[in-house]
């Protein structure tokens, strides 16, 4: 799902979407702590503890054999012309009774609510025992979570004037018009849009911790479509570097924007000044960007190593995996070639899935998903990593949760219950020091391919993916091909893979996921490098059968 | 609904009239509320994964003053909040430029539309534990069979609340006249309530070799039968399993009204996107409703009046049917998009209409609409089938080409081949590259339209319902095979 300011509303208040005029914050929010009601105070506020610890105790009361409950304060800043500030809290209370879970929310932060929650996540989970068994084996706590963190970024986003954000948007608009007339092109429809929100959310639950958070995520919108004024043709350009990130301000005033907008404008100049080739389907060998080698990545290894998925826990929702038998295939399986080697993290600096402890108050580890080639990891949550147990007895590895329990991070953030979410994930790059250029020189002849999009199945297993598409001749770019796919099936491809882009030319790319049900948002960030592959599948996307 | 779950008439009328006592000076003040209540439950591997209640409220302020507008956005409903909303309104309001007085300032005609029942007391009064015992019995067959099932039940309901002319009428969108006397803010105040149930559900082979979904979605929770969808869903995954591969090419397909309304989103699609039916768009040569250009007048022009699809279909949407209900906050008269094959409607707004049609009213994109049929049976498509195949539903449809809607998708839980007027084998599903306008162009048989599984999923109060028949239609494309299940 590309990130939009669209997407960002979607899940939230229709009423968000529909209003086409500015706002600024409506300050103060206010909690009920005491015997009146007060502006909502900061989140390391200790009475936000006992606020957590009545609802702890409730849940217990009532039967919880375990609780959590987080508390969710977010600020959300849109600017697109004009401001639009959205403001809200949260709350979440999550039981466990006999194996089974039960989850409440609501917006009020008061003494009563949380032992209304409590008791309504209880009465949930008891519902649903009905005399079966379901075995909940949560794994243990690396650390019980305790302390506050605040997100480090180098400009906090709502520090900066809205009207100083609009004209900084304005102004690279109006760079972007000159240079695409500069180039005698016309610009059209060009918009920017600056998104910047805070997370702030408290988490506690039965095991002992208490923790608090502060995190930014900044992206931007920023969108032009070039058009050649001789042949008609058009180009569309979203910048990359403004994709979601774990950032402040600097985002937008600290990245070379200009510079990828130019870069932009001369691929475009370049793509439409080359001869059209019509497509010759048959096998090639191909180069790809690092654009699309994150978009392929996250969904293909990245989808397809959520545990929940592995076992059909989304078989309604988002659907299942390839990796489909985890015990039997972790370090076994050969996900693709021996030099394909996947980490995933939540701890990168700026990642777009960055935590510092996650929503199950797990503090994020490190972890490889892809070793030499082999399966190696699934990212689960800690209940998820109960239903591996038959896999770390025969290996005798310790279960160590990963942190990748995530409860949606939009404006309702705090309402939904944690599910797997894609950690960042980065991929090793190669040693020798190529980039996008290189490997089209290497590759001698064959096709390019820049930004793809990809189409997955519901099993993140066969794939169809589109991009700007060029002919490659004696390592150089020689036309342009309309309507050119790659079709192919994940280990397939990744078997495939015949050279990676060394360490420079890796580029972080952020990206929004929904799952579940009902469905919820997340972010993540992967770090790629081009790529070469051999002898793939090349189609025409447009032709029907 | 006075249990708290929703706020009800008097709730939302005195947050009306708390903020219209804090908005200070003159000007519009108009006020939109909504809250949610969602009782859920989540199954997977045969037992409940999650049950939860959920609820939330989200209140916008809009302050009008000299032309000039602002908002703020609060999900807190006390005093002070709602009062730093309405100073917020404010701030934003005086701080915009001064707009010029338009057409689309002047005062709005009288609609007075019926409001449809879309409140469901089975939804709303569906407890915590009918929905435990529910999915224990849409489990029961799967779990003793050994197949493994994984579903969804949902019930919801949304209380929304408009007072004052504010950013709607600004937007064209719900449209009161204003009162010939002043009258308090909450005398004006349109209140309404709808419900939605959700039932789906995915029944696998452990060994992930067959795949069976069955789901519907409806406003009243009495005329979801879950039994009958999980029977349905465990029959498709029996009768899926070990599939055998067969050659891509053009098939004489039939397909559920499931599939159909799959392919048709990509026509009519559920969400705030842009739909293929933007009039604006289409005159700016986008989409699939452009003729071309005139290059006498110097502008674009559009399909409108002209036959685009087969004359025995008709796409539109009425106030009155009972099976659809309308969006809160749009205007409700009926619209015929397509009228037996023939292109009727591009929507606009009233930005859109003001200037360039000379109305007031805008022909907004609803999320749900009826598609008429005919009266064949599945069964009987069929029969009158020497070879094709059976789809079930489509899944991951991504548009390649707006000028078309040529999109590409798989199909997902039961594809079937039919030789000689009977279902012989289970396939592999495929891979194709078709479009709902391509489609509807080829189509044989139609079928009885029937509500579909089409519900909002994410919590707005408002409902995507669709109507929609089962159809068999020729030189369907599957252009490869896959081996996923």
């Amino acid at each position: 799902m590309p990130f939009t300011r669209r997407t960002f509303l979607r899940t939230g208040a229709t009423t968000a979407a529909t209003v086409a005029v500015a706002s600024v914050v409506p300050r103060p929010l206010l909690a009920h702590l005491g015997r009146v009601p007060e502006p909502v105070p900061p989140i390391q506020d200790t009475r936000l503890k006992e606020l957590t610890q009545r609802a702890l105790d409730a849940a217990k009361r009532a039967g919880a054999v375990y609780a959590d409950v987080r508390l969710t304060h977010l600020r959300m800043r849109i600017v697109q012309g004009d401001p639009r500030d959205i403001e809200s809290m949260t709350v979440g209370v999550r039981a466990l009774v006999n194996g089974y879970w039960g989850f409440a929310t609501s917006p009020i932060w008061s003494f009563d609510e949380m032992e209304r929650l409590s008791r309504e996540s209880v009465h949930q989970a008891k519902t649903n025992i009905l005399g079966r068994v379901r075995d909940v084996d949560l794994a243990p706590l690396p650390a019980v979570a305790t302390g506050h963190w605040d997100m480090p970024v180098e400009i906090d986003p709502f520090s900066i004037h809205p009207d100083e954000i609009s004209d900084y948007l304005k102004s690279l608009m109006t760079f972007t018009m000159a240079r695409v007339q500069e180039v005698k092109f016309s610009a059209e429809q060009i918009t920017a849009a600056s998104i910047s929100t805070i997370r702030e959310t408290a988490f506690a639950s039965t095991d002992g911790s208490f923790c608090t958070q502060r995190q930014y995520l900044s992206a931007g919108d920023f969108n032009f479509t070039m058009r050649n004024p001789v042949t008609y043709q058009s180009d569309s350009h979203h910048l990359e570097l403004l994709l979601p990130a774990a950032m402040g301000w600097e985002l937008f005033k600290r990245q070379p924007l200009r510079d990828e907008i130019e870069q932009r404008i001369a691929e475009t100049v370049e793509f439409t000044n080359l001869p059209q080739a019509p497509v010759d389907v048959g096998r090639y060998n191909i180069a790809i960007d690092a654009s699309s080698m994150s978009r392929v990545l996250s969904s293909t290894i990245g989808a397809a190593t959520e545990l929940d998925r592995a076992l059909g826990y989304e078989a309604n929702a988002s659907g299942t995996s390839y990796l489909n038998d985890p015990t039997e295939m972790l370090g076994t399986y050969k996900i693709g070639n021996p030099f394909l080697n996947v980490t995933a993290n939540r701890t990168e600096p700026k990642g777009a899935a960055t935590v510092r402890w996650d929503d199950e108050g797990v503090a994020p580890t490190d972890y490889t998903i892809v070793n030499g080639g082999v399966l190696s990891e699934f990212s689960a949550t800690r209940e998820g990593a109960g239903w591996l147990k038959d896999y770390y007895n025969k290996t005798n590895t310790p279960r160590i949760p990963r942190g990748c329990a995530h409860g949606g991070r939009d404006i309702l953030g705090g309402t939904y219950a944690p599910v797997v979410c894609t950690p960042n994930l980065a991929i090793t790059p190669g040693n020798s020091p190529r980039n996008f250029d290189d490997c089209i020189r290497e590759l001698g002849n064959g096709i390019a391919f820049r930004r793809m999009q990809f189409n997955m199945d519901f099993q993140q297993l066969n794939g169809l993916a589109t991009g700007k598409a060029y002919e490659i001749k004696n390592g150089k770019r020689t036309a342009a091909i309309g309507g050119l796919g790659l079709l192919f099936r994940a280990p397939e491809l990744w078997r495939s893979l015949s050279g990676l882009g060394g360490a420079e030319s890796a580029q972080r790319f952020g990206m929004t996921t929904s799952k579940g049900e009902p469905p919820q948002m997340a972010f993540h960030s992967v770090t790629a490098v081009p790529a070469m592959f051999k002898d793939v599948t090349i189609v025409d996307v447009m032709r029907k059968a | 609904m006075s249990d708290g779950r929703i706020l009800s008439r008097e709730q939302c009328a005195d947050i009306v009239k708390r903020v219209a006592g804090f908005s200070r000076g003159d000007g519009e003040t108009s006020v939109s509320i909504q809250s949610a209540w969602n009782g859920e439950l989540r199954w997977a591997r045969n037992r409940t994964s999650l049950a939860s209640d959920r609820r939330n409220i989200f209140v916008i302020v809009k302050r009008r003053i000299k032309q000039k507008n602002g908002d703020a956005f609060t999900n807190q409903i006390d005093d002070v909040s709602l009062e730093a909303a309405v100073r917020s309104a404010e701030r934003v309001a005086l701080r915009e430029p001064r707009r010029e007085p338009t057409d689309l300032d002047i005062d709005l005609p009288v609609f007075e539309y019926p409001v449809p029942t879309i409140w469901s007391n089975a939804t709303f009064d569906a407890t915590a534990e009918t929905r435990g015992s529910l999915a224990q019995m849409l489990t029961q067959d799967a779990e003793t069979r050994s197949m493994l099932s994984a579903g969804y039940l949902e019930m919801r309901a949304a209380a929304f609340a408009e007072a004052g002319n504010g950013s709607d009428a600004y937007q064209g969108m719900a449209a009161r006249p204003k009162p010939a006397t002043p009258e308090p803010l909450e005398a004006g105040m349109q209140y309404g309530a709808l419900t939605q149930g959700q039932c789906s559900m995915t029944v696998r082979h452990p060994k992930g070799t067959g795949s069976g979904w069955a789901g519907l979605s409806s406003f009243d929770w009495n005329t979801i039968d879950g039994a009958t969808l999980a029977r349905r869903a465990l029959e498709k995954c029996l009768s899926s399993l070990n599939p055998v591969r067969i050659e891509p090419g053009r098939y004489t397909v039939v397909l559920d009204p499931q599939a159909v309304g799959d392919l048709v989103d990509l026509l009519m699609p559920p969400s705030d996107g842009t739909s293929p039916f933007e009039r604006s768009e289409a005159e700016r040569g986008k989409g699939p409703f452009v003729l071309g250009p005139d290059p006498m007048l110097g502008i674009v022009r559009t399909k409108l009046g002209l036959k685009v699809i087969d004359d025995r279909i008709t796409i539109e949407h009425n106030y009155t049917d009972p099976q659809l209900g309308v969006v809160p906050g749009l205007g409700r008269h009926p619209i015929t998009w397509i009228d037996k094959g023939v292109l009727r409607t591009l929507n606009y707004d009233r930005q859109y209409s003001a200037p360039n049609l000379n109305e007031t009213v805008g022909a907004f994109m609803r999320p749900s609409y009826r598609m008429s049929g005919g009266t064949t049976t599945i069964e009987e498509m069929i029969a009158s089938t020497p070879r094709g195949l059976l789809v079930s539903r489509f899944s991951n449809l991504n548009v390649l080409d707006e000028g078309s809607l040529l999109a590409t998708g798989v199909t997902r839980d039961g594809l079937w081949l039919i030789e000689n007027g009977k279902i012989t084998k289970a396939v592999n599903n495929m891979r194709i590259t078709e479009s709902p306008l391509f489609v509807l162009n080829q189509i044989e048989e139609l079928g009885v339209p029937v509500p579909i599984f089409r519900p909002e999923k994410y919590v707005l109060p408002r409902l995507t319902p669709a109507v929609v028949p089962s159809l068999k239609a020729r030189d369907f494309s599957f252009t490869s095979t896959i081996d996923a299940v």
